[in-house]
């Protein structure tokens, strides 16, 4: 049920995974049989080591591709129908909807595990499910730049893969939405995904998990203070709901809830505090920072598809609202409120002065560990990328280019299979840009104005506007791979590139 | 050239501080612009200072009034953004002209409202009332009332608006006359996202029921440009021409305004 994290919570794991002998490596099985406490910096070389075997092994097991016929019996099935979201009773939308909820159910798979998903379209659009986040082959990563075919309405499909690599992930569509501003991301169609790793592999030791996405509905385009078109919205929530129309969370008192949080909004960043508590920040995009880089906060900043995990210790018992930081947004719905066992009364917000968040809290200077498997004194490869937009009027969207060109007009940079990339991310725009790289990972070197960053690794970061960000990728996932600035607008209009393997 | 020299000087004046904009009624010449269906956000002041000057214009004193050739108008226009979807707005007309000083006018009263964003509707819409008292060396009908429908639409670099404005005497010679028509209309370019370029057209065709010859309408088009420097600035220039004999014939327009916001700002708000 949406809106429900213990209902999230109980979701079937899938019902049989396949293990084929070209995945399973000695040092995993071993990893895995393993259960022996691992200390912090294991986790972390773990976990840094893992996503580039992982990688590697995703890389060897590209064979993977959607199942022509169907026949096996799926771990999962999303189905992809008209569904009615009703953040308030005033505020109904049409909408597209996974399995008739809204986010999507949570699907739980097991890291390098095949698994295998079946996805019914019964709509009347053609659609695609992007894993996002995964080190999927291009023909089922669920973007037709990258040439996964899409879903036509009626049709049935499976996809099999072992996802990697693990951690908190997510399934959306990846379709055009133009000016129908229901559509595509602007819809309902997204959902939780979680990869589990091996035993004892989380970042941090927690009680339970809880879930939210944060969305945003009803947009409209509408002129912004710098004289630009920017998408507008109605109604803000979490897990499909406004501020007082969803359950609550209810906790115990002591309890460490680990919040997965999902801004799968289709173009907005938003910020979020928890009244009364403060948030450990474990890992961000599913990827776990080192024990030393985790970070007690008071606050979180997501930008269109970015995820944060954070422990919560339930140590202020009461009822108390957890929600978005600026004022017209909480009051616009964004919000759900985290009750006490036994605590009653009027949900608390406790409303902070300012936004307060940066990527460079997170850094760290240990520069020994490369994130992925390339020789850390060989230097990465520069590829410079400007973002700018074309003026086509105050009563129309921009045109947004990449180094002077728009999509489907963009460079394709050819990329070395096991050479190490350095992306230099020129945002010479009016706005912010939460850019993602589909099928891999990178590492954040330098943003906010720092420079040197280590351990940080997102697939998806947010460039402020009129600065300069740089990340670094091995290339190690053979195949197209998107590039593209996760707000919807912004790639319908231009804003993207692929990437090709030499 | 004096009404380039006047306009300069009353431009210059305001970019020194001085808290003066501008409103609307082409006949009068103290407000001469075209409605946009947005109105003010919530704690934001917006301050106008309206400069026209009326290069060729009538030259009789007619009934005491007057004449308005060679009249520097400055108005100031304070419009106070009350919900995101109201304002009011306030206005001092003034008066400078050779053998008279500088003279107050009169003042107005223009509260408006308008379809929230919220009802997703594909135009602007907004609705304006203007209530106000103008000296009667200036205009015969001293007391008035305005109830202007405003209706616009940004497509791509184009831009349209429409205010086909009522007018109601309450207290002058035209009161019988029952109510005016008086329609104004805009079109604009986007030839680069600073530069907007156009024309506006402003009427009085007289008693809606039975509307006056055309010799005694009121007509005038302007060539106008709008300049988005800034979103705390607005600054339209113009120049317009009268079409008819009843009409003043040549009259050079500017608007300066520049948004305050009052108040404890943060990000969180």
């Amino acid at each position: 049920m949406a809106g429900s994290p213990s209902a999230m919570r109980g979701w079937k794991r899938a019902r049989h995974f396949v293990l084929t002998p070209c995945c399973s490596s000695p040092e995993r099985a071993c990893r895995i049989g393993d259960t022996r406490p691992m200390t912090n910096a294991e986790r972390w070389q773990l976990t840094r080591r893992s996503l580039v075997r992982s990688g590697l092994v995703g890389a060897a097991c590209a064979g993977l591709a959607p199942l022509p016929l169907l026949g096996a019996t799926p771990d999962a099935t999303l189905e992809i129908a008209p569904f009615i979201v009703e953040p308030t009773p005033r505020h109904r939308y049409k909408t597209l909807a996974y399995n008739g909820q809204v986010p999507g159910p949570l699907l739980r798979m097991r890291a390098g595990q095949a698994t295998t998903v079946e996805v019914r379209n019964h709509s009347t659009r053609e659609e695609v499910v992007h894993w996002h986040g995964l080190f999927l082959p291009s023909e089922i990563d669920g973007a037709m730049e990258e040439g996964t075919p899409m879903l036509a309405p009626g049709e049935t499909k499976q996809y099999t893969f072992r996802p990697e690599p693990a951690g908190f992930r997510w399934y959306h569509t990846h379709t055009f939405a133009g000016n129908d501003l229901t559509v595509g991301q602007f819809g309902g169609l997204h959902g939780f995904l979680m990869i589990d790793g091996p035993r004892g592999s989380q970042p941090a030791a927690f009680d339970r998990e809880v879930f939210l996405a944060l969305h945003d509905w009803g947009g409209q385009m509408l002129a912004s203070d710098d004289g630009s078109m920017m998408p507008s919205y109605d109604v803000s929530t979490i897990n499909g709901k406004a501020l007082g129309f969803g359950e609550p969370v209810r906790v115990k008192r002591g309890e460490r809830v680990m919040l997965h949080l999902l801004n799968s909004s289709p173009t907005e960043v938003h910020w979020i505090a928890l009244a009364g508590h403060t948030f450990h920040v474990v890992a961000l995009d599913g990827n776990d920072l080192p024990a030393t880089q985790q970070k007690s906060v008071p606050m979180l900043r997501l930008a269109p598809a970015e995820r944060i995990s954070t422990i919560v210790t339930m140590n202020a018992p009461g009822v108390w609202v957890l929600g978005e930081v600026r004022k017209h947004v909480q009051a616009a719905g964004m919000g759900i409120v985290v009750e006490y066992e036994g605590a009653g009364g009027k949900p608390k917000w406790i409303q902070p002065e300012d936004l307060a968040w940066s990527y460079r809290q997170f850094g760290g200077s240990d520069n020994s560990r490369t994130v992925d498997a390339s020789d850390p004194s060989e230097p990465a490869l520069p590829i410079r990328l400007k973002f700018s937009s074309k003026f086509e009027g105050h009563g129309s969207p921009e045109r947004w280019t990449i180094n002077g060109k728009s999509y489907p007009d963009t460079e394709e940079p050819m990329l070395q299979q096991g050479k190490r990339y350095r992306l230099i991310l020129d945002n010479q725009s009016h706005d912010d840009h939460p850019l993602h790289l589909h099928r891999h990972v990178f590492e954040v070197r330098s943003i906010d104005g720092a420079t040197g960053m280590n351990g940080i690794v997102k697939d998806t970061v947010l460039v402020p506007a009129h600065s300069i960000a740089e990340v670094e990728f091995l290339a190690q996932h053979p195949g197209r791979t998107l590039f593209h600035c996760h707000q919807q607008d912004h790639m319908d209009r231009g804003f993207m590139m692929v990437f090709r393997y030499a | 050239m004096r009404a380039l020299l006047s306009l300069q000087r009353s431009l210059l004046l305001a970019a020194a501080g001085m808290v003066l904009p501008l409103c609307a009624s082409a006949q009068g010449n103290y407000e001469i612009q075209v409605y946009g269906a947005d109105t003010v956000a919530p704690k934001t002041l917006m301050v106008e200072l309206h400069s026209n000057y009326t290069v060729d214009g009538q030259k009789q004193l007619i009934d005491g009034v007057y004449p308005t050739n060679h009249q520097e108008h400055e108005t100031i226009e304070l419009t106070e953004g009350v919900t995101n979807w109201s304002e009011v707005g306030f206005y001092i007309f003034t008066s400078e002209q050779s053998g008279h000083g500088v003279q107050w006018v009169g003042d107005h009263i223009r509260p408006r409202v308008r379809a929230p964003d919220s009802w997703h509707w594909p135009v602007g819409v907004s609705l304006s009332t203007e209530v106000g008292y103008q000296r009667a060396v200036y205009s015969p009908d001293t007391w008035t009332w305005e109830l202007r429908p405003i209706v616009d639409k940004t497509l791509g670099r184009w831009y349209f608006a429409v205010n086909p404005a009522l007018e109601r005497t309450w207290h002058g010679p035209d009161v019988k006359q029952g109510l005016a028509f008086a329609p104004g209309a805009k079109i604009g370019y986007d030839f680069t996202k600073k530069i907007n370029a156009g024309f506006e057209y402003y009427a009085d065709y007289g008693d809606l029921r039975r509307f006056d010859g055309l010799h005694d309408q009121q007509q005038q088009l302007f060539v106008v440009t709008d300049l988005n420097v800034s979103p705390a600035w607005e600054i339209n220039i113009g120049v317009g021409m009268g079409g008819t004999s009843a009409t003043d014939h040549l009259i050079v327009k500017g608007i300066l305004g520049r948004r305050f916001q009052w108040g404890h700002h943060t990000a969180v708000d």
